[in-house]
């Protein structure tokens, strides 16, 4: 297409042009414009996504998606790199700025522009009025610099820098209304919580380092000579080095049990929820164990325990999901439940070496269209609070299909989505696990302990349909009632909102048909170097149906409990009451936590200050005592009366006399 | 430092002046004043004992007896009497003794000079600001001393330093009066620089305190002091003027 | 003159001389501190025309005109500063004179008491008076 255009060339353009936004706002947009800091920053993404999509074209060239053979074309591609800037030259580590793209990053990195994209644009709607609005758009284009410089980073130094840098734009966006206690105490949850797995993450470049003696994925991952002579070296280093990665993945993707913060995340504002808490950030972890592929191959008991991680956080999730009544809470719980869902995928690789291409090839499809999908859900919601006047709980309003008609259509497209309805892009991806998993459990080994996890992962689709569409009926079906907050009339979206709406639901529903089933998404993704060769994959059709009946019994179920009748559902909430009480409270791991971590560190801390206070400031204060004991000692020799000075002077003059004596005793 | 026994025998007339004086300073209750007064006249027999000896001439020797002792004496009581002008009139009886002690030392211009300038001048003035000065009855400062423990202490002890060194390296031989010997620490001087008006050393040593000498040697060797000396009293004139109080503005 | 002769007039030089430092450091009516450092210069000035005997030349006495000379300058200058302090705080007291000392320190003068310190009367009563920066006077202004 634009031959004399190297993709090279804008490679850089991606993370630099939000950066730009940012710096702009931060130094002028403060002061001049200040409503108008949204102009910037969309016009930042636009670019930046423009040159993804030119850069998903290029990445591979043109006649890799000929259908029909799986891999018997050659690998077409390989990594694009530019280097930016020599970083560190110290001794053996050489650690470059390098920009590295391939497959697998341009998807991504298409992913997080267009969902950026969108959600700026809503964000210029839903934050009008509000006395922070140019740091709310600061701190988003740095939060998408960041991202794309996660993606795009060529080695794991690089990468860790800007994974705490989402760390810290997760932060500042959580607790963008910081006088409010809650989201500043949410925000520092956040961020501890993902420091215990950048602690991992840390350890595990750490083993990288001194086991490879490189940082660099195109050393690392180009060729698999380096991996498999660590490998007959010793077996169990490259397991840790997994187990440690991972960790960092449980931090940032909120698994179980780090999974405690996402939703306090929720304090933050909706689009802040949707874009970092949806799409973007959280799919960080996805993103490095899927880039860490060639390291996994080597590690089968690090895949069963991220399957095993995977499997047990949707449990939970689902399970907690249930009973909440805060619609943001529900969605949050349900990212967390769909991310263990990719994990699971990921997991499955564990089960034999030629199904680890189609494992990681559907978590990242699924990643794919859950962005979309739970990004509209996420923006829905935000138009349902913004109509409410703020209000969120779904105990307060119902029936609001008529008042606010797009909201609606676009929620029950997510919600469809989300829930597997066939035909929609949440079916395609999430049978596509299932079909893996559902490999895994027959064949290869570890059969038994795939076969659990597909049980799980069948169970917890179920689950999802019914709390998904728990909270739409919930919301939208049912009497009118409006809370107080809400005003008179509440009114629906206005154009700025409403378009990313539609556009995201338009990607909710067809990004999956378009994507999926033409394989157009998988053999796109296998041209990734690194990962093993694929084979040929037919779509199972028992997973298919299964998944499809689950739906169904899910949307039943709840159009039974929550429309039909109301009072069953309330017998079910006073029959089962410890149990609801311990799925309401997220299976009291909060509270776990609490007593088991919190508590004795804050002891610790306490026990510290006193230290600090009663023994090191009494001993400074000794210290510093002391000159004014001296003085108090040495300053009445000063008291102003000449003839105390004059027999000082006679005292010196004796003592004078003595010395030279002395000395004249001495010569004598 | 090696003690010999003449060492030892400084100690003990030094010890008793310094109790007398010690008990004689004056104090809210006086100490024994009678017998601070005796152990004062057993420390200077003591002293004349053990340090003075006589030199050999009988007149000189008597005479320098009884103008050193007036001249110790007026001064202990010049130092301890609580009421000023009776002090100050102890200083000029002391002044009168140390002339005697220049007559001795051959200056009589300079015993002469002294009780006109010091006896006759500075005293008188100084008793007329004390009786100008005076307030009725005997005040505070006067009955009281301060710091006489370590005020009277260090000064025996200075006295002593300067006894034992006369004694030790003071030792100066009259046969030689240029050259320094060996132990001697004091090195004699040269001589002044002469100019075309010095005259000649003195020959016959009983001419040194007459008036020709004594004004040939200033006007001659020392001119350039005299003329600063003369600046120095015209300056001081000035400034005792400039200084002192005028009546629009005090009482005195 | 012989040895023995120089020696005992220099120790009657030095007694002199002990005898006055020992006044100069004691006592507290001014007039008669610098009577003591006039008895100082006496016993200077026997040391000078003793040793002018001993060495036979004139230069002991010619010092000790000078001596003469200095100290009646020094008396007179000392006697009108005597006065003009005199004048200020009506008294002859040395031991109001201690202002370069800090106030709430004790003097370690011996047993002198520091009663003495406040005057009898309001000496500055014809001048006008100001606080000291930051603190209020140590005496009550007082009405004459």
């Amino acid at each position: 297409m634009f031959d004399w255009l190297k993709p090279n060339d804008v490679l850089w353009l991606i993370p630099v042009a939000p950066l730009l936004a940012c710096l702009w706002i931060v130094l002028v947009g403060q002061i001049v414009r200040r409503q108008q800091a949204h102009r910037p920053v969309i016009l930042a993404f636009a670019v930046s996504f423009a040159a993804a999509v030119y850069l998903l074209t290029s990445v591979v060239p043109g006649g890799f998606g000929t259908a029909g053979e799986h891999g018997e074309h050659a690998r077409a591609s390989s990594a694009i790199m530019t280097t930016i800037y020599q970083w560190i030259h110290v001794g053996g580590l050489d650690v470059a700025v390098t920009l590295r793209a391939d497959a697998m990053s341009a998807l991504m990195l298409v992913m997080v522009t267009s969902v950026s994209l969108l959600v700026a644009i809503f964000a210029s709607g839903y934050m009008k009025g509000d006395p922070g609005y140019p740091r709310f758009f600061a701190s988003i284009a740095l939060f998408v610099f960041s991202m794309c410089m996660l993606v795009l980073a060529g080695n794991f130094l690089l990468m860790f820098v800007f994974w705490e840098a989402v760390g810290l734009c997760s932060y500042l966006l959580i607790g963008f209304w910081f006088q409010k206690p809650s989201a500043a105490a949410a925000a520092k949850k956040a961020f501890v919580v993902n420091r215990i797995g950048d602690f991992g993450f840390l350890l595990g470049v750490f083993l990288i380092w001194t086991t490879f003696g490189t940082l660099d994925f195109e050393q690392l991952f180009g060729s698999p000579t380096l991996i498999q002579a660590a490998f007959l070296q010793d077996p169990t280093v490259l397991t840790t080095i997994c187990l440690l990665l991972f960790v960092g993945a449980i931090g940032k993707s909120a698994q179980f049990p780090l999974h405690v913060w996402l939703p306090d995340a929720m304090e933050g504002p909706t689009p802040v929820s949707a874009l970092i808490h949806a799409a973007t950030m959280v799919t960080a972890g996805v993103y490095l164990v899927a880039r860490c592929t060639p390291f996994f191959v080597y590690a089968p008991t690090a895949q069963m325990f991220v399957a095993g991680i995977g499997a047990a956080t949707a449990l939970i999730a689902a399970i907690t999901a249930l009973t909440q009544y805060d619609l943001k809470r529900v969605l949050a719980y349900s990212t967390v439940s769909q991310l263990g869902y990719m994990f699971m995928s990921l997991g499955a690789a564990g089960a034999g070496l030629d199904l680890a291409t189609h494992a990681v090839t559907f978590a990242m499809f699924h990643m794919f269209t859950h962005a979309f999908f739970k990004a509209v859900l996420f923006l829905s919601a935000g138009s349902v609070m913004h109509s409410m006047g703020d209000v969120i709980d779904m105990r307060r309003f119902s029936g609001l299909r008529k008042v606010l008609p797009i909201t609606h259509i676009t929620f029950l497209a997510g919600a469809l989505a989300l829930a597997g309805f066939p035909l929609l892009s949440g079916f395609w991806s999430k049978d596509e696990i299932l079909a893996v998993l559902f490999t895994a459990s027959q064949t290869g080994e570890h059969a038994d302990f795939y076969r659990i996890i597909l049980g799980v992962a069948l169970l917890t689709s179920l689950m999802t349909a019914f709390y998904t569409f728990r909270a739409y009926f919930m919301t939208f079906w049912g009497e009118e009632r409006f809370p107080a907050e809400a005003g008179d009339h509440p009114h629906d979206a206005p154009p700025a909102m409403a378009g990313p709406l539609f556009i995201l639901a338009a990607a909710a529903l067809g990004v999956g048909l378009i994507a999926g089933p033409t394989h157009l998404y998988g053999h796109y993704l296998e041209q990734t170097p690194g990962l093993p060769e694929a084979h040929a994959h037919a779509p199972n059709v028992l997973m298919m149906g299964i998944s499809t009946v689950l739906a169904l019994v899910g949307i039943a179920a709840a159009y039974g409990l929550y429309v039909r009748s109301p009072g069953i559902a309330q017998a079910l909430k006073r029959g089962s009451g410890p149990l609801h009480h311990l799925s309401h409270e997220g299976l009291q791991l909060d509270w776990l936590y609490l007593r088991l971590i919190v508590t004795p560190l804050r002891l610790i801390a306490q026990l510290a200050e006193r230290f600090d206070r009663c023994i090191i400031d009494v001993i400074v204060d000794c210290v510093g005592f002391v000159p004014g004991l001296f003085g108090a000692v040495l300053r009445p020799i000063h008291n102003g009366f000449v003839q105390n000075y004059a027999v000082v002077m006679l005292l010196g003059l004796v003592l004078g006399l003595v010395s030279v004596l002395r000395a004249f005793a001495g010569q004598m | 430092m090696n003690w010999s026994p003449e060492n030892m025998q400084l100690l003990l007339p030094l010890c008793l002046g310094w109790l007398a004086v010690w008990s004689l300073l004056p104090r809210e209750k006086p100490r024994g004043r009678i017998l601070a007064g005796l152990t004062g006249v057993a420390a200077m027999l003591v002293l004349q004992a053990t340090s003075l000896p006589p030199a050999g001439e009988i007149v000189r020797d008597a005479m320098f007896y009884v103008f050193a002792a007036v001249a110790v004496l007026c001064a202990g009581l010049m130092i301890t009497d609580r009421n000023p002008l009776y002090a100050a009139l102890w200083f000029a009886l002391t002044t009168l003794a140390v002339c005697g002690l220049f007559l001795i030392n051959s200056a009589p211009f300079l015993a002469a000079a002294t009780i006109i300038v010091y006896a006759g001048a500075i005293v008188v003035t100084f008793l007329f600001v004390i009786m100008l000065a005076q307030q009725a009855g005997s005040a505070d400062y006067d009955r009281q001393s301060c710091q006489p423990g370590i005020a009277s202490l260090l000064s025996f002890v200075l006295l002593g330093i300067l006894l034992f060194s006369l004694q030790e390296w003071g030792g100066i031989n009259a046969n030689t009066t240029d050259a320094a010997r060996p132990g001697q620490f004091v090195s004699l001087p040269q001589g002044v620089q002469a100019n075309i008006l010095s005259q000649p050393p003195v020959s016959n040593p009983r001419e040194i305190g007459s008036l020709r000498v004594l004004g040939r040697a200033l006007f001659t060797d020392y001119l350039y002091s005299v003329e600063l000396a003369g600046t120095v009293l015209l300056v001081a004139t000035i400034g005792a003027i400039a200084i002192a109080p005028r009546r629009p503005q005090g009482h005195l | 003159m012989n040895a023995t002769a120089l020696e005992s007039q220099l120790i009657i030089g030095a007694i002199l001389f002990a005898l006055g430092v020992i006044g100069f450091l004691t006592r507290r009516n001014l007039i008669l501190i610098m009577l003591s450092a006039e008895l100082m210069l006496h016993g200077v000035s026997v040391n000078l025309t003793a040793f002018g005997k001993y060495h036979g030349n004139p230069q002991g006495q010619v010092f000790t005109i000078f001596v003469l000379t200095i100290a009646a300058c020094e008396a007179g200058l000392a006697l009108s500063l005597i006065l003009t302090l005199y004048q200020r705080r009506k008294s002859l007291d040395v031991f109001l004179w201690g202002n370069l000392s800090e106030d709430d320190l004790p003097i370690l003068s011996g047993d002198s008491p520091r009663s003495a310190m406040q005057p009898m009367t309001d000496p500055n009563a014809n001048f006008p008076h100001l606080t000291p920066a930051g603190r209020a006077p140590l005496s009550p202004p007082r009405k004459t």
